[in-house]
């Protein structure tokens, strides 16, 4: 049996199929489903972390209509933050501080990474809220709070689960860059196959970490059409086509 | 994001405020490190500025960096515009080609960026590499936005161009394209910065521009470094936005009036 394993881990994967198959060549690399876990309870994390912190200040701002060119500037500049950097920087003030390497530091890069696109949409969407509704609401007496919280803000939720999407695909398919600081997760595959000149490892975590993303997106689609009222939704899919030719095709990616 | 342009004046304002503070800061900066050696004990726990002002090959090293991640931005975003505009087209001209499009674009976005230049630099060179995969990552948001963008001209407007008898060509270029700019131009835009951000990740395949900082600051854990590497990065985001933004303004002149009146 010894033997057996020493002669299979000899012996090279030929394709990245056989690294999934053979447990021998993935002996060093950590059991999967733990490293799964980790990168998505770090992700759905982050995802949660930023949707409490972008959602709020969206739904307020374009709803008080104020610092519509700052929250623009600021939303496309973050986009420009590399989250290696920041993940650099928490990681080292992390320590040195105590809180330790992991979780957190991931999880901080992680969220400034969901934000801009989270924001944006939001932002967006509450701005582009049907103003006769608006003004309905008002007329029967609701307050301002409650005209952003049961008005503007499920009229927003189709768009904003646009964007919640396109931000975990991003969380999901950046968590590995964590690998390279050290950490555990998907990540930590491509890693040590980048680290052994092993391109069927590498291949192996990028699948991975794709289906991962592709599980995250399709399940955030799925929760989108579940929680989000039928009229509503119709409405969002009716007001993106008013001035289009024939049927919209796409919407622009603010 | 929609976005109400502002005056001349409040433009003009905002970028000499920029410009000023930068200025105010690297003479600042200057004048703090004066009479340091440029190995000598930190002036700032955080940020050595006597490595970025003091060491004589800073500046050299500098300025390769931000070549190579202008390449590594610049390239990437080109080839992207090419390639989404074919696929552009023949998702307005076949449309029902658009879902699966946008599908395979959707599916290159979910590739992990880490893994995909690993497994690139199998077939290709470093920098090869980089620029496919970064190309890969500006062609759902370029193709979204250029279909969406001559999708959004209305239809008014192509019945007047049709009433005046232009051509089908004719009208793609002279109306349908300058009304789809600013969409286009959005795109663009986004897809520059997002470039920006993740050419700092090819610093794992001995590339990375900034990002060659970023991981050699990790590395040897010298704090400023990362710093310097961020914050460059961040300041060339802003540079080519607000180039994009006037060669936009340039050539909408149109839109520039209305917002005059």
């Amino acid at each position: 049996m010894i033997a057996l394993a020493t002669i299979q881990a000899a012996s090279p994967p030929t394709n990245v199929f056989e690294w999934f198959t053979k447990e021998s060549f993935r002996a060093r690399s950590g059991a999967i489903p733990h490293q799964v876990w980790l990168t998505v309870w770090h992700s759905a994390a982050a995802l949660v972390l930023a949707v409490l912190v972008a959602v709020p200040l969206a739904v307020v701002l374009a709803h008080y209509r104020r610092g519509e060119l700052v929250a623009g500037w600021v939303v496309n500049t973050g986009r420009a933050i590399p989250t290696v950097a920041i993940l650099g920087i928490a990681v080292i003030v992390s320590l040195r501080e105590g809180f330790g390497f992991e979780p957190w530091p991931i999880i901080l890069s992680l969220v400034l990474l969901a934000l801009p696109p989270l924001f944006a949409n939001t932002f967006t969407a509450v701005r582009g809220a049907d103003a006769s509704a608006v003004d309905a609401a008002r007329a029967v007496g609701l307050s301002e709070w409650a005209v952003m919280v049961r008005i503007e803000l499920p009229l927003a939720l189709p768009v904003l689960f646009v964007g919640l999407r396109t931000a975990a695909v991003q969380v999901v398919a950046t968590e590995p860059i964590a690998a390279l600081f050290g950490a555990e997760g998907l990540g930590a595959y491509i890693r040590q196959g980048l680290g052994n000149n092993d391109l069927y490892q590498i291949q192996a975590g990028a699948l991975m970490v794709t289906a991962v993303a592709i599980v995250a997106d399709l399940s955030l689609w799925l929760t989108g059409r579940t929680l989000i009222p039928a009229p509503i939704r119709r409405q969002a899919g009716r007001s993106s086509r008013r001035n289009r030719r024939s049927k919209g095709l796409a919407e622009a990616i603010a | 994001m929609s976005e109400q342009s502002p005056s001349r004046a409040t433009r003009w304002a905002a970028c000499g405020a920029g410009v000023l503070a930068v200025v105010i800061f690297v003479i600042w900066a200057r004048q703090a490190v004066r009479g340091l050696s440029p190995d000598t004990a930190a002036t700032n726990p955080i940020i050595r500025w006597e490595w970025v002002f003091k060491r004589s090959s800073t500046p050299h090293e500098l300025r390769d960096l931000t070549i190579e991640h202008l390449k590594l931005t610049a390239l990437p975003v080109a080839a992207g515009l090419v390639l989404s505009s074919a696929l552009a087209a023949i998702a307005l001209r076949f449309r029902w080609t658009f879902a699966p499009l946008t599908a395979v674009a959707g599916f290159l976005y979910t590739v992990p960026s880490l893994a995909l230049f690993a497994v690139l630099t199998v077939y290709l060179s470093p920098f090869q590499a980089a620029v496919v995969a970064l190309t890969s990552y500006t062609l759902l948001i370029l193709v979204r936005n250029i279909v969406a963008g001559i999708d959004g001209v209305p239809e008014s407007v192509l019945s007047a161009a049709d009433g005046m008898g232009m051509s089908r060509q004719r009208r793609l270029v002279t109306v349908e394209l300058p009304l789809a700019l600013p969409v286009v131009m959005a795109g663009i835009r986004v897809a520059t910065v997002t470039t920006i951000g993740l050419v700092a990740i090819t610093g794992a395949i001995q590339l990375g521009g900034f990002g060659f900082l970023i991981f050699d600051g990790y590395n040897t854990q010298f704090f400023t470094k990362i710093a310097v590497g961020a914050i460059l990065s961040v300041l060339l985001a802003v540079a080519l936005d607000l180039l994009i933004r006037s060669v936009e303004r340039v050539l909408t002149p149109w839109a520039r009036r209305r917002v005059a009146r």
